[in-house]
């Protein structure tokens, strides 16, 4: 099982690879070498005989054969166990000195074992035989020599690559189990994720190599997966906890109803307050719904250029009343009128808007003053909410935007706490930026528009 | 008047069916899109309603086919799918109202009603009468009886929905949609607020009351009985 992976594991793949090429290489250079140097010696040794050969023969002079016996017998007596071979013969082919059995060899080149000229036949020689004045006279050299340097040569060529072959496949099983290491931590991780345990991480080595950099990559993928599910889990976990009292209050209103109905009562009241629950986990349902159908975005393809002091205009119009009623004032602000401005979508901008407007009037005591204001910053848009009410504590202002997060932690208060969530996702569709801030007294909401600045710069009109 | 409810759930065609026939109304349940397609083409039919999530056709479909004929036959939407989106793809198609499940079913007879007896050449009206109650609509005057009555531009809105509608239910959410624009449910009294103002300019100073409130489902306009 283990070598069968050691087999698998591609770094080891790749050493045996390089390693094979690399022995091939060898292998084609040894042959070249072998070649070539064999060739070369060749020419050397032949050079060399012929050389030898030449002095030998210069030493004839006159018809006088003493001097050419001469240097014939030097010439043997300084060669060492037949290295070398010499021999010159009379005019009838006797052999008169030398150190040769026979001489049993055509004019000219001639590469023969030794038995030829009368010495152990495993020798082998490399020969010029030459006449001089009708006398032969008979150069050679063992290949003995030769041979043997082939031989080193080839032999130091196959322990080198022995030894490269060797090292590779060592390197590439050392490389292999290195990287194996790292990847079964990249595979216990994304175990580990499969499992459920989000939170798993790569160890990363801090070298940055190329496993480094994938093992970033997949951490940071981690990160945003662990961060979507841990939201749809809290989302999940508040719409649960959320329908469950709705819910409950639902089977009471049935309870009661059945009770009074074994007793002859009527239970109209009870229907109707169960009617009520339904429509109330109804309402919260299609505000989720809203609120994600926003989120995706689609709806940014119906985008119109639209006027914002319009949109502000006719809700301050339509909530006014709604305001007085309450006991509190709603007044607009515009300055200066901030023209052809934005492209979205009148409708949830007016749901938005509405969203705050209805916020301010119902979180209010008595006598709140509610300010509407859009004001015109560069190409910016800022529009605002503030109200002189109780106002959000620092620490809760971040989160207000949440799901379901209500300031009255008793939910006793009417409201589904999706209001502002779905003010943000409207904001964010447009690409606002939205901010609660302190409306010393009370609570300023603020949407930042980015608009490219189109129309002219009107003068100051206050709308109120 | 003569109905058509192309619907593939059975309890709540039912349900509806049921609503429409003790109202008063005839009216033929089909299950299947392409059935529904071919009975609305044979037979004419004063409304429909149709489902958005149909066997074999869905309601879209239905309604592309049906204009695309040239039918003028007015079509109330039904769906499950609350979207934002879905609402403006029924109107797109050729529908002319729409309703999201759950619904009471006031609300979707007073839609049917509305739709049904809607006048085919709006524009040429220029005036509208309810008892004494008279409208002006070019004028964009209202009097009652020889009182002149001075009404914001929403007031006139609302109280031109509302006689236009004379005699029959107009629901909260109707009104939301056809005076405010809103395709929301407001969560202050934004209706009864506007309402109680118009009912203080055109009722309160008269001897009879005009403008009633249907508890639990909406208002209606309508001369004493």
């Amino acid at each position: 099982m283990r070598r069968d992976s050691l087999l698998r594991s591609t770094p080891f793949r790749l050493a045996i690879v390089f390693a094979g090429m690399v022995v091939m290489a060898f292998v084609a250079t040894g042959v070249a070498v072998d070649q070539l140097l064999g060739w070369e010696l060749r020419q050397r040794q032949d050079q060399a005989i012929r050389e030898t050969y030449t002095v030998i023969a210069n030493a004839y002079g006159d018809s006088d054969l003493t001097d050419l016996l001469e240097t014939v017998e030097t010439n043997v007596r300084a060669t060492r166990e037949a290295q070398r071979v010499f021999a010159v013969t009379d005019r009838n082919g006797r052999i008169l000195r030398g150190n040769v059995g026979a001489i049993d060899v055509p004019e000219g080149w001639s590469d023969i074992p030794g038995n030829v000229i009368g010495l152990a036949p495993e020798l082998s020689y490399r020969i010029f035989l030459g006449v001089v004045d009708g006398h032969r006279l008979l150069v050679g050299t063992s290949r003995a020599e030769l041979d043997s340097l082939q031989e080193i040569l080839v032999s130091s060529l196959a322990w080198a690559t022995l030894l490269v072959a060797l090292i590779g496949i060592a390197g590439g099983a050392w490389l292999a189990h290195r990287a194996r290491y790292r990847f079964a931590a990249v595979a216990r991780t994304m175990n580990a994720v499969s499992q459920g345990q989000l939170s798993a991480r790569i160890p990363l080595i801090g070298r940055g190599d190329d496993i480094d950099v994938l093992a970033q990559d997949i951490n940071e993928a981690l990160e945003r997966l662990e961060r979507t599910v841990e939201g749809m889990r809290q989302v999940s976990a508040d719409v649960a906890h959320d329908l469950k009292t709705p819910l409950n209050r639902l089977r009471i209103a049935i309870d009661d109803a059945l009770e009074k109905h074994r007793r002859g009562g009527t239970v109209v009241v009870e229907l109707e307050e169960a009617a009520a629950e339904v429509d109330r986990i109804n309402g919260t349902f299609e505000a989720l719904l809203r609120i994600s159908q926003i989120e995706a975005g689609s709806r940014r393809s119906r985008f119109v250029a639209l006027e914002i002091d319009a949109v502000l205009a006719s809700l301050v119009e339509i909530y006014r009343d709604v305001a007085e009623d309450a006991g509190d004032t709603l007044i607009f602000e515009t300055h200066p009128a901030s023209g052809p401005a934005i492209r979205g979508d009148r409708e949830l901008l007016t749901q938005m808007f509405a969203n705050l407007i209805e916020n301010a009037i119902r979180h209010c005591p008595r006598g709140t003053s509610i300010r509407v204001a859009a004001v015109r910053a560069g190409p910016r848009i800022v529009v605002s909410v503030a109200d002189d009410g109780p106002g959000i504590p620092e620490i809760e202002r971040d989160k207000v935007f949440r799901r379901f997060y209500r300031l009255d932690k008793s939910r006793t208060s009417e409201g589904s706490g999706l209001g502002l969530s779905l003010v943000k996702a409207v904001a964010d569709l447009h690409g606002a930026e939205l901010s609660v801030e302190d409306g010393r007294p009370g609570t300023r909401i603020q949407i930042v528009f980015s608009a490219p600045w189109t129309g002219e710069r009107a003068p100051a009109r206050g709308t109120d | 008047m003569h109905i058509l409810l192309i619907e593939d759930d059975r309890k709540s065609a039912e349900r509806v069916s049921r609503g429409l026939t003790e109202a008063g109304h005839v009216c033929d349940v089909l299950d299947d899109g392409e059935d529904g397609l071919f009975q609305a083409m044979r037979n004419s039919y004063d409304v429909l309603v149709v489902d958005r999530m149909l066997p074999s056709l869905d309601g879209l479909a239905i309604v592309r086919a049906l204009r695309a004929a040239g039918r003028k036959t007015p079509v109330l939407f039904l769906t499950a799918v609350g979207g934002i989106d879905d609402r403006v793809e029924g109107l797109d198609a050729g529908g002319d109202d729409y309703l999201v499940k759950p619904f009471a079913f006031s609300e979707l007879l007073a839609r049917v009603n509305a739709l049904a007896r809607r006048p085919p050449t709006v524009a040429e009206q220029t005036t509208l009468q309810v008892a004494d109650l008279k409208m002006d609509l070019l004028r964009r005057r209202v009097t009652r009886g020889q009182v002149e009555i001075d009404l914001q531009p929403r007031e006139f809105t609302l109280l031109e929905v509302l006689m236009r509608n004379e005699g029959r239910v107009v629901t909260r959410t109707m009104l939301l949609e056809r005076v405010w624009d809103f395709h929301f449910d407001p969560k202050t009294s934004v209706v009864e607020t506007h309402i109680s103002r118009l009912r203080a300019k055109i009722d309160k100073p008269f001897d009879t009351a005009l403008l009633h409130t249907i508890r639990n489902v909406g208002y209606s306009l309508h001369a004493p009985r």
